[in-house]
């Protein structure tokens, strides 16, 4: 007799066998006439251009992070919106605390200047890895640290 | 004496005198210098005046009535739980016939070692604060009576004996700074282990009737205090008794240092600087016998009559082994360390007979090593000083060069080969007379009886090599002794003349307690069935 | 639902409310003060010393917060608070303390200085991950509390951003961090299949009653150790430390090094009593139950852990490196003393936390002085250190003498309570080998001191003095270490107050 976690391996051995098999079995009964149009990257009915592999602009994961975050909002309003009368003043205290929690991210955005598309060039830090050989405050007299 | 804390003011001198010294500034030189000689002295002085007092018909050994001068007072006392014991740890310090001689020469050769120091130049406020704290914590060892009081002392040395020998030693101080902390760190591990199994295995009855587990040396030697089923009770069938003894064995060995745990001893006593080599071979080398008499013989009696052959066999074989190891070397350092080697096992010997006569000599033989040693390495710290060099082959004629010197060296020489009318015979041969009296370690005793032989070889043979013979033209610069030094030598050699035209004076102080320990480990805890191995 | 619930469990977690108000105030105060900084240190002390009030006040009010009382008829809730909890909060509370010191003074900190709000936010965001994890009860709130700590302490260990190696420790972390928090992930899922419930106490109930198959409950159990495992640093998990260690400001890796895995120790500790123990019986060893080996796993973890780390530590020049791998094997003795089961085993751990606090950090904070003005951290730049600054190195010498556990010094206390554990559990074997461990570990910190006191330096030096302040801090710490190692008994007797775990 098989054990509970029996099952899931046979489960697993199965979604592991399946996959290339459905991918050979798919190979022999498809009709194989490619062209040109065919063999290219599928992109949403563009004419793919250049290497897809290239650094995306890092505001556009600032606005999806930002999205996100309201994204989740919504997931807990909507429960809380359906029972916060049961809860009273208290219930409604906690949707409106949760707000201003979030509120404050926002502002945080806003102040820190993320929410501006055209910022100020960043100044990428400088890099200490090399301390200079000969560390000019040896030369004086004492040191305090 | 009464209420007076002198063991407390003894073991705790040195403490102030390096509290004193860390707050002197450090160009204070001199300042530096006298007050690690006074604290050193007062440590001297407190420690004759303990002689003084000492009554010479008191047993010690397993009776806390017959300590003198005891300092006990609680100093961890925890409360239990329903699943958690009481820790109750005391402070507690007394003298007995074994520890008092100790206690003298600590002392004693702590003055002479702050003595040999004065010529220290480099960093003296630490040498001289790590130099006290030293002190303290091989006094330490030979007072306490509590086994975690011990063990504290006992590790509280490591770490000043590493910078002094890996701060102000030889070309290799390094190599031999950590191989001596590594050796006996592992020693100390065996016998935290040993006192871990003992502290859950006896139990000391409080005066409202509670018992709980004790770090007391005391209770631990009356066999009616261990509980059934602890795992070194001797009621437990399946006790680990032998196995800790043997732990507890190589934890104090390595110190003494017994013939395969010794070879840390030729490197730090030949890197050290002369002072800490002083030290080292006369007071940190008992501190491992001390520790077998005092906690292995009593707490164990059933597993030493068991293994005493052993360590009669151990004796023998550092005997014969570091005489003919000092036969070969070339340093003269290397070969004062050598025949340490070979003198700690007539201790071993004396120690393994069980015999009243025998432990008399082991004792005697660790106060009169402490002092001769001392005294030899004082006069090879007086020829590098002056020569630069330690080669015995270097030299040669050096006693029409230095004749006083030459004269001390004579003395401390015919001392260690254990000649009549000095310390060394009378304790060599009480060794031999309580080794051959006991039957079955008989033959060990007579082959061990090669090793005054050798002794006698590599010592003279040395002796003509540096000092007799054609004087080396180098050398012809060396100064004789100066004054320094005379204070060093003098006191040695009187206790060494005195000891060995009249021994009592060191006899009777260990007498008593030694018939009490001969008689407690050959009568107690029998009917012990020895299951577990 | 019932109020009084919500109010009473409001009330029991006060702690973790000051801190989540005032890291919001300090993100305000960031944004409101964009110019001057000066201000947010002494907010953040101001709402630590109001959460330390609050902490030792949960030593004796104790209850759980968040019961589901309408379901069941247990009154066991998703949060517990006890002393055991409070003494880890209080751990992180100290290491909290004395980091807002060690940033103060930091160089690297100093440098990203215009970040200082984010910084502190960050640091409180560790704290409030850190004050869950030593009193959640239930493995969501677990899982979400780890989580909360780990991703502050990414960002905090690439903080500084002043070398390569920074975002390498951070990029590290994350990827090692998510991994493990991925197995947790699944081990808790299994949990969660196989009682039905994310309770630990019900878990608990649940495998006392119920048979269940020992070989999916052991698997569920090794990936949930595998989460804590990361957090404590325990071997096989202990790939990221040394990396993590030396790459991220020192500040951080002296936190990390401490009040993390004082978080997970909590955690470890609470999760195998909540849901695998019984009972006590009367000499305080833990009745646990038969479906799965924690004590074969911990004494086979910790001896590896406490062996690698140490085997592996003899080898490092870099003393951050070093340091890392020394605290990967005090986590082996640490697990040693869990895997004891039983609330000596547990004393011991407190006690050993206690002071491995003060030591540790003590002598991150020296080797973050020297850093600030050397800007080196290896090993042999402190040639000769022991002469240039006495003090410095004298302070050193005694931290790393109390790391190796030398009398009498509070490492060895707390060394000697561990071992006093095993002994009386009879675990002689385990001691000894614990014990050559000391021996090894030995090694490696006397080669600092060898360094500072031993070997001469090559290139010439001049004394350096160390400002006032920073004296006064660092005997603040020494203070501790030397007075706890001749005198513990308030120590040991606080940890014995604080092993209660409630729930049993």
């Amino acid at each position: 007799m098989l054990t509970e976690f029996g099952k899931i391996f046979i489960f697993i051995l199965l979604a592991v066998v399946f996959v290339p098999l459905i991918v050979y079995v798919a190979k022999f009964i498809r009709p194989a006439r490619p062209t040109k149009e065919k063999l290219k990257i599928y992109e949403c009915g563009e004419n793919p251009e250049g290497s897809p592999w290239i650094k995306f602009n890092i505001r556009f994961y600032v606005i999806a992070l930002i999205f996100l975050i309201f994204d989740v909002e919504v997931v807990l309003l909507f429960p809380w919106a359906l029972t916060y009368q049961d809860f009273g003043f208290y219930g409604f205290m906690v949707g409106i605390i949760f707000l201003l929690i979030l509120g404050l991210g926002m502002a945080y955005e806003w102040r820190k200047g993320d929410l501006e598309w055209e910022r100020p060039k960043p100044i990428p830090p400088i890099l200490d890895d090399e301390p200079p050989a000969e560390n000019e405050e040896l030369k004086e007299e004492s040191l305090t640290i | 004496m009464e209420g007076f804390p002198i063991i407390s003011l003894i073991t705790f001198i040195p403490v102030i005198g390096m509290l004193v010294i860390l707050f002197l500034p450090k160009e204070k030189v001199q300042n530096i210098k006298i007050t690690a000689l006074a604290a050193t002295l007062i440590q001297l002085v407190l420690s004759v005046i303990l002689m003084a007092n000492y009554n010479y018909s008191a047993g010690g050994i397993f009776e806390e009535s017959s300590f003198q001068f005891i300092d006990k007072f609680r100093w961890i006392n925890i409360e239990g739980l329903s699943w958690i014991g009481t820790v109750k740890i005391d402070y507690f310090m007394g003298v007995d016939g074994i520890s008092m001689p100790m206690v003298l020469l600590t002392s004693i050769i702590s003055v002479i070692a702050c003595i040999s120091s004065w010529n220290i130049s480099k960093s003296l406020k630490g040498y001289f604060a790590l130099f006290l704290l030293l002190d303290t914590g091989m006094m330490g060892v030979f007072v306490s009576l509590d086994f975690f009081l011990f063990y504290v002392f006992w590790e509280l040395m490591l770490l000043p004996m590493y910078f002094l020998i890996g701060i102000w030693g030889g070309p290799r101080k390094e190599y031999a700074a950590i191989k001596f902390f590594l050796y006996t760190l592992l020693g100390s591990i065996f016998i935290l282990i040993v006192m871990l199994g003992l502290y859950f295995s006896a139990m000391e009855i409080l005066p409202d009737g509670q018992r709980v587990f004790t770090f007391n040396i005391l209770t631990m030697m009356d066999q009616s205090n261990y509980t059934q089923d602890g795992i070194l009770s001797p009621f437990n069938p399946n006790n680990w008794r032998m196995l800790a003894y043997i732990a507890l064995f190589i934890g104090f060995a390595i110190k003494i240092p017994m013939f395969p745990f010794h070879t840390w001893l030729p490197d730090a006593h030949v890197e050290a600087p002369t002072p800490i080599s002083v030290i080292l071979a006369g007071v940190l080398l008992k501190m491992g016998t001390y520790g077998i008499l005092r906690i292995s013989y009593p707490i164990f009696p059933d597993i030493t009559r068991e293994l005493a052959w052993y360590i009669a066999l151990f004796g023998a074989v550092n005997i014969i082994y570091g005489a003919f190891v000092a036969l070969a070397q070339k340093d003269f350092k290397k070969l004062i360390a050598y025949s340490s080697v070979s003198h700690m096992g007539y201790v071993l010997l004396g120690m393994a007979s069980l015999t009243t006569a025998g432990i008399n000599g082991a004792i005697l033989q660790m106060f009169n090593h402490g002092t001769i040693t001392a005294m030899l390495f004082l006069i090879v710290g007086v020829v590098y000083d002056r020569a630069h060099t330690r080669g015995l082959n270097d030299f040669g004629g050096l006693a029409s060069q230095m004749p006083v010197y030459t004269g001390f060296v004579t003395v401390a020489f015919f001392a260690a080969i254990g000649l009549p009318s000095l310390s060394g015979f009378i304790s060599e041969a009480l060794v031999f007379i309580g080794a051959f009296h006991v039957e079955s370690i008989r033959v060990i005793t007579i082959i061990s009886t090669l090793g005054i032989l050798l002794g006698a070889g590599y010592m003279l043979w040395a002796m003509q090599r540096v000092f007799f013979g054609k004087l080396n033209e180098k050398w012809s610069g060396l100064q004789d002794l100066e004054m320094r030094e005379y204070i060093m030598f003098i006191p040695l050699t009187i206790i060494i003349i005195l000891l060995g035209v009249y021994p009592s004076l060191m006899l009777d102080v260990m007498n008593t307690s030694v018939n009490t320990l001969v008689d407690f480990v050959s009568t107690n805890f029998t009917n012990i069935s020895l299951g577990g191995l | 639902m019932n109020y009084e619930n919500l109010y009473s469990s409001l009330s029991l977690i006060q702690p973790e409310i000051t801190i989540s108000v005032f890291l919001l105030l300090i993100v305000v105060a960031d944004l409101i003060f964009d110019k001057n900084k000066a201000l947010i240190p002494f907010l953040a002390l101001a709402g630590l010393i109001i959460a330390s009030v609050q902490v030792i006040l949960q030593v004796t009010n104790t209850g759980y917060a968040f019961p589901f009382s309408d379901v069941y008829l247990s009154r066991k809730g998703m949060v517990t608070v006890d002393a055991f909890g409070a003494f880890f909060k209080l751990i992180i509370i100290i290491s909290s303390f004395i980091l807002v010191y060690f940033s103060y003074v930091s160089d690297e900190i100093k440098k990203s200085e215009k970040n200082l709000g984010e910084y502190y936010a960050l640091i409180f965001g560790m704290i409030l991950g850190m004050f869950f994890l030593s009193s959640a009860s239930d493995l969501i709130l677990i899982y979400v509390a780890l989580e909360l700590l780990s991703l502050s302490s990414y960002v905090l260990a690439g903080f500084s951003k002043l070398r390569t190696r920074n975002s390498e420790a951070s990029l590290k972390y994350l990827i090692y961090g998510a991994t493990s928090s991925g197995l947790m992930l699944f081990g808790i899922s299994i949990f969660y299949g196989l009682s039905g419930t994310t309770n630990l106490y019900e878990i608990n109930t649940f495998l006392a009653s119920h048979q269940i198959n020992h070989l999916t409950l052991s698997f569920a159990s090794i990936l949930i150790f595998a989460g804590i495992g990361y957090k404590i640093s325990s071997v096989p998990f202990h790939f990221w430390t040394p990396d993590v260690y030396e790459g991220a400001p020192i500040s951080i890796t002296a936190y990390l090094s401490v009040a993390s895995k004082a978080a997970g120790f909590a955690l470890l500790v609470r999760f195998i009593k909540s849901a695998f123990v019984t009972s006590d019986d009367s000499l305080g060893y833990w009745e646990i139950l038969s479906v799965f080996d924690w004590h074969s796993l911990l004494i086979l973890v910790s001896i590896l852990t406490m062996t690698l780390g140490n085997l592996t530590a003899l080898w490092q020049n870099n003393i951050k490196r070093m340091l890392a791998y020394s605290s990967i094997a005090h986590a082996g003795y640490m697990l040693l003393g869990v895997a004891v089961l039983s609330n000596q085993g547990l004393v011991a751990v407190l006690i050993y936390f206690f002071f491995y606090l003060f030591m540790n950090l003590g002598a991150f904070f020296i080797v973050m002085l020297i850093a600030n003005k050397t800007g080196s951290e290896e090993i042999d730049d402190y040639n000769g250190l022991g002469y240039t600054s006495p003090f410095l190195g004298v302070a050193l010498t005694l931290f790393m003498v109390a790391l190796i556990g030398l009398p009498p010094t509070a490492g060895f206390i707390g060394k000697l309570y561990l071992f006093i554990a095993l002994v009386d559990a009879q675990m002689i074997t385990v001691a000894i080998i614990a014990l050559l461990n000391t021996v090894i570990a030995l090694y490696y910190y006397i080669r600092v001191l060898k360094h500072m006191f031993l070997t001469k330096s090559t290139v010439e030096t001049q004394t350096v003095s160390v400002i006032r302040p920073n004296i006064i801090f660092i005997i603040f710490m020494l203070a501790p270490v030397l007075i706890f190692g001749v005198y513990f008994g308030p120590v040991v007797d606080f940890a014995k107050r604080c092993v209660q775990i409630l729930g049993l």
